[in-house]
C-alpha cells in the first residue's frame, strides 16, 4: 500500500482522535471505499496493542517511590518513617495545619460548584479553543448570551489594564447553564464564570484551590462569581479587585 | 500565597506519575535500572523547581523534565544513541519511502498478527531517538499532540510528521523483519 503524505497524516491523526468531527465523518465515509486506508489502520492498531500488552510489567520496583521520598526527606505513605525525616515532617505538619485552618473557614458548601468551575475551566484549557466565541470585543461577547442564559451576564472589558478579553463560552454548572468569559494574563488564562445565586453561593469573597488552579468566588446583584486561573494568587486577586469596579462601574452606566 | 510546602506539593505533583515516569526514562534509555536512575534525578530537578510548577496538566510537567533528564543522561552516558536531529541514514530512509508490501502478497496485519509483541517492542527501540519519544508518549502514555508537543518542546506539526514516520518505520522494520 502507498498512501500519499496527506493521507498518512489523515490516517495518523483518525488513529489519535485528533481529527474534528466533521472531519473524522468524511474521513470515515471513504473508508468504504479505500480498502489501503483501513489495511493502514488496522495494521498501526495491532501495533499499538503489541505495545501496550505488557504494560503490567513496565512498572518501577516498589521501592522507588520510598527512595525518592527519603532522599528529599519527605514522609513516605507507611506510618514508619526514618528517625532523620521526622523534623522535616514535624515542619510539614505546622504549615499543614495553618492551611486547615484558613480551609475549614472557607471550604464549604460551595466547594461542589467550585469545584465544578474549575473542571469547566479546565475542560476550556484543553479544548481545541477555549472560547465559543472568539472576539476580544465586548460587544460581541455580551450579545452572544442573548437567549442563552436567563440572565444578562456582565462583560467588562479590561483590555486597557492589561487583561484582554478573548472571548466567551457557555459552561453548564450544576445542570444550568452558566456564563465564562474569558480573560488573559501574560501566559495564563483566566475564566470568569457567572451564574444567578443559589443557596450554596458565599456573599463573601471566597477562595478555593485544587491541582493548582485556585477559585475567587464572591455574588452580586443576585449573580455569583467566578474567577478561575493557574496564575499566582495575587495576581487573580488583583484581576478580581478590577474586575469588581468594573462591574460596577458597568452596571451604573447601563 | 503559599498554602503548601514543597514537599507537599512535590508528593501531589510528582509522585502520582512516578509510573509514568518511569515507562518514559526506561523507553528513552533501554534498561530498568537506567530507568530508575533517571526518575531519581528527574525527582530532584523537579523538587527544586516545583515552585515554577504554575498548575496545568501536571502529568505534562513532569514527563517534561524526565525527557529532559533521560536527554540529558543519555548524552553523558551513552552520546551515540541521541540523534536530535531528523536525519536518518538512507537505508531508514529507503525503507520509509519504498511502499512496504509493494513487493510482499502478505499484507501487513497478518504478518504483524503473527509477530510477538516483544518483537514490536524490540522494533520500537531501535527507533531513533526523536521518534521513539512522539510514538512512547502517544501509543504508550496516551498523550494527545497538544501534550506531547508541550513534553517534546516541538510544534504540533512536527509532532504529527514524526509520529507518522515513526509508525511507517516501525512498521517497515516488523514487516521487513518477516520477509
Amino acid at each position: 500500500m502507498s498512501l500519499s503524505k496527506e493521507d498518512e497524516l489523515l490516517v495518523n491523526a483518525y488513529l489519535d482522535g485528533e481529527l474534528g468531527p466533521l472531519e473524522a465523518n468524511r474521513f470515515e465515509q471513504r473508508l468504504s471505499s479505500e480498502p489501503a486506508l483501513v489495511a493502514e489502520i488496522e495494521a498501526y492498531r495491532l501495533l499499538r496493542a503489541a505495545l501496550r500488552s505488557d504494560l503490567d510489567e513496565d512498572v518501577p520496583s516498589s521501592d522507588l517511590s520510598n527512595r525518592i521520598q527519603s532522599r528529599l526527606n519527605l514522609s513516605g505513605p507507611s506510618r514508619s518513617r526514618p528517625w532523620g525525616a521526622l523534623a522535616a515532617s514535624f515542619l510539614a505538619g505546622a504549615v499543614l495545619a495553618g492551611t486547615l485552618t484558613f480551609g475549614a473557614l472557607h471550604h464549604q458548601t460551595g466547594d461542589e460548584v467550585a469545584s465544578e468551575v474549575v473542571s469547566a475551566h479546565i475542560r476550556a484549557l484543553m479544548a481545541p479553543a477555549p472560547a465559543d466565541v472568539a472576539s476580544s470585543d465586548h460587544h460581541t461577547v455580551k450579545p452572544w448570551f442573548n437567549g442563552k442564559l436567563a440572565f444578562a451576564p456582565v462583560v467588562p472589558d479590561l483590555g486597557s489594564q492589561g487583561y484582554p478579553l478573548l472571548g466567551g463560552r457557555i459552561d453548564v454548572i450544576g445542570l444550568e447553564p452558566a456564563a465564562s468569559l474569558i480573560y488573559l494574563r501574560g501566559k495564563h488564562i483566566i475564566s470568569v464564570t457567572e451564574m444567578p445565586t443559589n443557596g450554596a453561593s458565599p456573599s463573601a469573597e471566597t477562595s478555593y484551590s485544587e491541582r493548582g488552579y485556585m477559585a475567587l468566588s464572591w455574588s452580586s446583584g443576585g449573580v455569583s462569581y467566578f474567577a478561575v486561573s493557574d496564575a499566582a494568587a495575587e495576581e487573580l486577586e488583583s484581576f478580581v479587585k478590577l474586575f469588581r469596579a468594573a462591574a460596577v462601574a458597568g452596571a451604573a452606566s447601563s | 500565597m503559599d498554602d503548601t510546602s514543597d514537599q507537599d506539593r512535590f508528593a501531589e505533583v510528582f509522585l502520582p506519575h512516578l509510573v509514568d515516569a518511569f515507562r518514559l526514562a526506561r523507553w528513552l534509555a533501554g534498561s530498568r535500572i537506567d530507568a530508575e536512575d533517571i526518575v531519581q534525578e528527574a525527582s530532584l530537578r523537579a523538587f527544586k523547581a516545583i515552585r515554577g510548577y504554575s498548575g496545568g496538566d501536571s502529568r505534562a510537567w513532569v514527563l517534561t523534565i524526565v525527557r529532559n533528564t533521560s536527554y540529558s543522561w543519555l548524552s553523558k552516558n551513552r552520546p551515540s544513541a541521541v540523534v536530535l536531529t531528523e536525519d536518518l541514514d538512507q537505508g531508514a530512509r529507503d525503507r520509509i519511502d519504498r511502499p512496504a508490501g509493494a513487493e510482499e502478497e502478505t499484507p501487513e496485519t497478518v504478518l504483524i498478527a503473527k509477530l510477538e509483541a516483544q518483537e514490536i517492542r524490540k522494533a520500537v527501540t531501535a527507533l531513533p531517538i526523536p521518534f521513539r519519544e512522539v510514538l512512547v508518549l502517544r501509543e504508550i502514555h496516551g498523550l494527545d499532540y497538544r501534550a506531547i508537543a508541550e513534553v517534546s518542546a516541538i510544534p504540533i506539526g512536527t509532532v504529527m510528521s514524526r509520529l507518522a514516520r515513526a509508525r511507517r518505520l516501525l512498521l517497515a522494520a516488523v514487516s521487513g523483519g518477516g520477509s
